[in-house]
C-alpha cells in the first residue's frame, strides 16, 4: 500500500537541473550541435539523468536504502558517463583531442579517476556528510556526487571510447584496463557486503526513518554492496567482450573464423 | 637463446635424446638442463609419478569404503589419505602435467627456439618439483595434513592438527605455487614476444591462447592461496590470530582467500585442456576450428567470470540470503561460455570426416563426461539444491567428473597426440584402445554412483558408514571401477614404458596436422627451428601442404 505512493515521489530538485545544465552548456561550446546522432544520443543521455536523479529510485536512495543509492552510482558511473563520452564522437576540437592525446599517454590517469572516485565517495565519513547535507536549499554534497561520479565515468571510459578512434588504447589492454577496474570494484563492494554494521552511518540510522519494504539494514547494506561487486563486474566483463569482438572484425580482412 | 650463456653449465650441444638418460651426461644433463623440451617431459614425468602415488592412496581410500563399517583404515590414516590424494591430484598431477605441455609445445607453436626465461623455466620446474617433495616429506616428519585438500580453518589451527603435516601442506603449496606463478609470467612474455614474426595474435593457435588467458588467470588467483598460506604457517608457528576466532580472527576468511584462488583454479585446470582440444578436433575432423573468434571470446570471459563466482563454494557457511542470492545468479552465468565452446567442437566435429584416434576417442568421451560434470556442477548453484547436497558424494561425483572427465581426458588426448613428436616414437594405437575403454568405463563405474551416494546423504571424508539400504552395493561397485582405473593406469605405463624403449619411429608429421610444432622433426632438434613456414592462417602447416587449398585465400568462410 505504501509502494502505490512510492510510484508517485517524483522530485525535481535544483541541484539536478543545475547539473544538467553545466552538461549542456559544455556540450554546446564544444561540439555546437553540429552532428545529428551525437545530438540524439547526448538528449538521450541528459533525459536519463533527469529521470533518475528525480525518480522514485532516487527518492529510496535518499531516505531508505543504501542500496538504491547504489543502484544510481552504478548507472552513473558505467551507463551514463560512457554514453556521454559517445555522444562526443567524431568531434574535433582543441580541447577534446588535447585530452584524448593525454588519456592515450597516460592511460592510468583515466584508470585512477575512475576508480578512485568511486572508492573515494564511499569512505564511510564523506558519504554520511554527503548524505547529511541533502535536505538542505542549495545541496551542494549531491550535486557534487553525482557529477564528480558522472565525470568519472566520461574520464573512465574515454581511452576506449573517446572522441578520437586512432587515440584509443589498443582492444587487449582496454581488456587488461576493464579487468582490474573491475577488480578493484569487486574489491569495494567486497568491503561493502561485509562491513561492520553501522559503518554507513546515515543509512544505520535509519536514513529518514522512511522503509517501504522493511528490509533491514544489514540485508540493505549488504546489497548494496553486492550490486557494486556482482552485476558491476558484468558491466565491465560486457564491456571487455565487445571489445574482444571489435578487435576480431577490425583489420583488413580478418574474419571471425580468423583467415587473413 | 641458451648460447649466451656466462655459467658453465652443462647443456646439451647435439640433439635432444629423446625420453631417455643413454648420453654422454646421463640424468645430469636432465638436472641441469635450461632447454624447455626437456623441462617439459620432466614435468610430465613428474606428473605421471604423483598420478600413481595419488592413485595409490585413493585405492586404499576405496578399499576401506569398499564395505560398511570397514576398520581397514583407521580415522587418522583415512584423513591423511584422502587429504594428500586431493592436494596431490590438484597440484602436483594436473598443475604439472598441463605446464608441462604447455613448457614443451608453446615456443614449437608459435615458432620459437626457447622460452623467454630458461632459466626461470628451470627454477618453476624445481619449485613444483621440491615443493611435491616437501609435501611428502611430512610422512616421515610426523603425520600428513589431514584437513582436506582447501585446508579449512579452524581445522587447519594448532589446536585441531597438532601434528606437523599442515605446516608441511603451506610450505610445501607455497614452493609449488611460486613454481606456477614464475612460470606464467615466462608463457606471458614468450607468448607476447617471441612469436614468429608474422603469426598475429590472431594466427595464434588456440591451445598458445588459453595458455595466454591461463597466464593471466594464474597471477590474479595464486596470490590469494600463498598469501593465505603464509597466514596459516603465522597462525601455527608463530600464533597470529588471522583464522583463530578466539582471538579475534575469521575462520571464514581462510574460506573467502582460499576460494578467490580455489574457483578460478578449476578453471587454471580446464583451459589449457580447452586449448588442448581445439587443436585436436580439427586436426582429427579435417576441418578448421568452427568458431575462432568465439573459443578466444569465451575463454576470455570464463577467466574473467571466475572471479565473480567464488561465494558459491560457500552457501552453507551462513552469509545469508542476500549474498547468496546474487552468487546463485552469477554462478548460473558461467555455464555459458562454457557451454558455447561445447557446441564450436560439436561444430567442428559436424560433417568432417573424423579419425577415431586415440586422442580423439578421448575428445569425444571428454564433450560427454564434461557436460554431466558441467551439468551437475550448475546444479549447486540453485541454493537449496547447495544446501542439501554439499559436503556429500554428490559433490565428490561432480568434481571428479571435471577434473578426469575434463582435465584428465584432455591430458591423455594431448598425450596420444603429441606423444610421438617429443619422443620420436610411436604410441600403440590397439592397446591404446583398450586404455580409452578400461579407463572410460572404470572412471564411470566409479563416480556415476556417487551421485545417487550423495543424494541419499552419504557424507564426504568420513572414514566408514552404517549399513543403509543401498549404500553398501554402490560403494562397492564404486571402488570396483576404481580399481579398474588402476588397471587401467597401469596398461597406460607398459604402453609408454614400450613406446619409449622399443616402439617404432614416429614420422615428423604423423597425424597430417595444422601447427608449426609439425613442421620440425619427431623428436625436435635442440634448437627447434631452423626456419619457419610463413604463418598466414590458423592452420599455417596445412597450409603449406597443400597451397592450393589454402585457408588465406579461400573464397567462402567455414562456419557460416
Ligand atoms: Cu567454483
Amino acid at each position: 500500500m505504501v509502494n502505490t505512493s512510492l510510484i508517485l515521489h517524483w522530485h525535481l530538485d535544483v541541484s539536478t537541473l543545475l547539473l544538467a545544465a553545466i552538461f549542456i552548456a559544455f556540450f554546446y561550446s564544444v561540439t555546437r550541435f553540429k552532428r545529428q546522432r551525437n545530438n540524439k544520443l547526448f538528449a538521450g543521455v541528459i533525459i536519463l539523468l533527469l529521470l533518475l536523479l528525480s525518480s522514485p529510485l532516487h527518492y529510496l536512495a535518499m531516505h531508505a536504502y543504501f542500496s538504491a543509492h547504489m543502484i544510481i552510482h552504478v548507472i552513473l558511473l558505467l551507463i551514463c558517463g560512457p554514453l556521454l563520452t559517445l555522444s562526443l564522437a567524431g568531434t574535433d576540437h582543441p580541447l577534446l583531442n588535447r585530452l584524448s592525446r593525454f588519456f592515450n599517454k597516460n592511460i592510468w590517469c583515466a584508470w585512477i579517476t575512475g576508480v578512485g572516485i568511486m572508492w573515494i565517495w564511499h569512505i564511510p565519513a564523506l558519504f554520511d556528510m554527503a548524505m547529511a547535507n541533502h535536505g538542505s536549499f542549495a545541496p551542494v554534497f549531491p550535486l557534487l556526487q553525482s557529477g564528480s561520479l558522472l565525470l568519472a565515468g566520461v574520464v573512465f571510459s574515454w581511452p576506449l571510447l573517446g572522441p578520437e578512434e586512432k587515440l584509443h588504447t589498443h582492444a587487449l589492454s582496454g581488456i587488461v584496463y576493464l579487468f582490474t577496474a573491475c577488480v578493484s570494484c569487486s574489491l569495494l563492494g567486497l568491503l561493502i557486503t561485509f562491513a561492520p554494521q553501522g559503518t554507513y552511518h546515515y543509512y544505520h540510522m535509519g536514513g529518514s526513518g522512511y522503509n517501504p519494504w522493511n528490509i533491514s539494514h544489514i540485508e540493505d547494506s549488504e546489497a548494496a554492496g553486492l550490486i557494486m561487486w556482482v552485476p558491476c563486474c558484468f558491466v565491465y566483463l560486457s564491456g571487455c567482450l565487445w571489445l574482444l569482438y571489435r578487435w576480431f572484425i577490425s583489420g583488413s580482412g580478418v574474419k571471425l573464423n580468423n583467415v587473413r | 637463446m641458451s648460447e649466451e650463456t656466462d655459467l658453465n653449465v652443462p647443456e646439451p650441444t647435439q640433439s635432444i635424446p629423446g625420453l631417455g638418460v643413454s648420453n654422454n651426461q646421463g640424468l645430469l644433463q636432465w638436472i641441469s638442463s635450461v632447454d624447455h623440451k626437456q623441462i617439459g617431459i620432466m614435468y610430465l614425468w613428474l606428473s605421471l609419478l604423483f598420478l600413481v602415488i595419488g592413485g595409490i592412496e585413493i585405492m586404499l581410500v576405496r578399499t576401506q569404503l569398499a564395505v560398511p563399517n570397514n576398520d581397514f583404515l583407521g580415522p587418522e590414516a583415512y584423513n591423511q589419505l584422502f587429504t594428500m590424494h586431493g592436494t596431490t591430484m590438484i597440484f602436483f598431477v594436473l598443475t604439472p602435467a598441463i605446464f608441462g605441455f604447455a613448457t614443451y609445445f608453446v615456443p614449437l607453436m608459435i615458432g620459437a627456439n626457447d622460452m623467454a626465461f630458461p632459466r626461470l623455466n628451470a627454477l618453476s620446474f624445481w619449485m613444483t618439483f621440491f615443493g611435491g617433495f616437501l609435501l611428502y616429506f611430512s610422512f616421515l616428519a610426523g603425520g600428513a595434513p589431514d584437513a582436506g585438500w582447501f585446508n579449512y580453518a579452524p581445522l587447519n589451527q594448532y589446536n585441531y592438527s597438532s601434528s606437523p603435516g599442515i605446516n608441511y601442506y603451506c610450505s610445501g603449496l607455497l614452493l609449488s605455487g611460486i613454481g606456477t606463478v614464475t612460470a606464467s609470467v615466462n608463457f606471458i612474455v614468450t607468448i607476447l614476444k617471441y612469436r614468429v614474426n608474422d603469426m598475429g595474435l590472431k594466427q595464434m593457435p588456440l591451445f598458445v591462447w588459453m595458455i595466454l588467458i591461463n597466464s593471466f588467470l594464474v597471477l590474479a588467483a595464486f596470490p590469494s592461496l600463498n598469501a593465505a598460506l603464509v597466514m596459516v604457517l603465522l597462525d601455527r608457528q608463530l600464533h597470529a590470530h588471522f583464522f583463530n576466532a578466539v582471538g579475534g580472527g575469521s575462520a571464514i576468511l581462510w574460506q573467502h582467500l582460499f576460494w578467490l584462488f580455489g574457483h578460478p583454479e578449476v578453471y587454471i585446470l580446464i583451459l589449457p585442456i580447452f586449448g588442448i582440444f581445439s587443436e585436436i578436433f580439427p586436426v582429427f575432423s579435417r576441418k578448421p576450428i568452427f568458431g575462432y573468434g568465439f573459443v578466444v571470446g569465451s575463454g576470455i570471459a570464463i577467466a574473467l567470470l571466475a572471479f565473480g563466482v567464488w561465494v558459491h563454494h560457500m552457501f552453507a557457511t551462513g552469509l545469508g540470503n542476500t549474498v547468496n542470492n546474487f552468487f546463485a545468479a552469477s554462478s548460473l552465468l558461467i555455464g555459458v561460455p562454457t557451454g558455447v565452446k561445447i557446441f564450436n567442437w560439436l561444430a567442428t566435429m559436424w560433417g568432417g570426416s573424423i579419425k577415431f584416434s586415440v586422442a580423439m576417442l578421448f575428445g569425444i568421451a571428454f564433450l560427454v563426461e564434461f557436460t554431466i560434470g558441467g551439468l551437475s556442477g550448475v546444479s549447486f548453484a540453485i541454493v537449496p539444491i547447495d544446501w542439501q547436497l554439499t559436503d556429500t558424494y554428490y559433490v565428490v561425483a561432480h568434481l571428479h567428473y571435471v577434473f578426469i572427465g575434463g582435465s584428465l581426458f584432455g591430458l591423455l588426448s594431448g598425450l596420444f597426440y603429441w606423444f610421438p613428436k617429443m619422443s620420436g616414437r610411436v604410441l600403440d594405437e590397439r592397446s591404446g584402445r583398450w586404455f580409452f575403454w578400461l579407463f572410460v568405463v572404470g572412471f564411470n563405474t566409479t563416480f556415476l554412483v556417487q551421485h545417487a551416494l550423495g543424494a541419499m546423504g552419504m557424507a564426504r571424508r568420513v572414514y566408514t558408514y552404517p549399513d543403509l539400504p543401498g549404500w553398501g552395493i554402490l560403494n562397492f561397485i564404486s571402488t570396483a571401477g576404481g580399481f579398474l582405473m588402476a588397471i587401467a593406469v597401469g596398461l597406460l605405463i607398459y604402453i609408454l614404458v614400450r613406446a619409449v624403449r622399443s616402439g617404432s619411429k614416429a614420422e615428423n608429421d604423423p597425424w597430417d596436422a595444422n601447427t608449426l610444432e609439425w613442421t620440425t622433426t619427431s623428436p625436435p632438434n635442440l634448437k627447434n627451428f631452423e626456419q619457419v613456414i610463413p604463418v598466414k592462417s590458423t592452420r599455417p602447416f596445412r597450409d603449406y601442404k597443400r597451397p592450393d587449398d589454402a585457408d588465406w585465400n579461400r573464397k567462402e568462410e567455414y562456419g557460416k
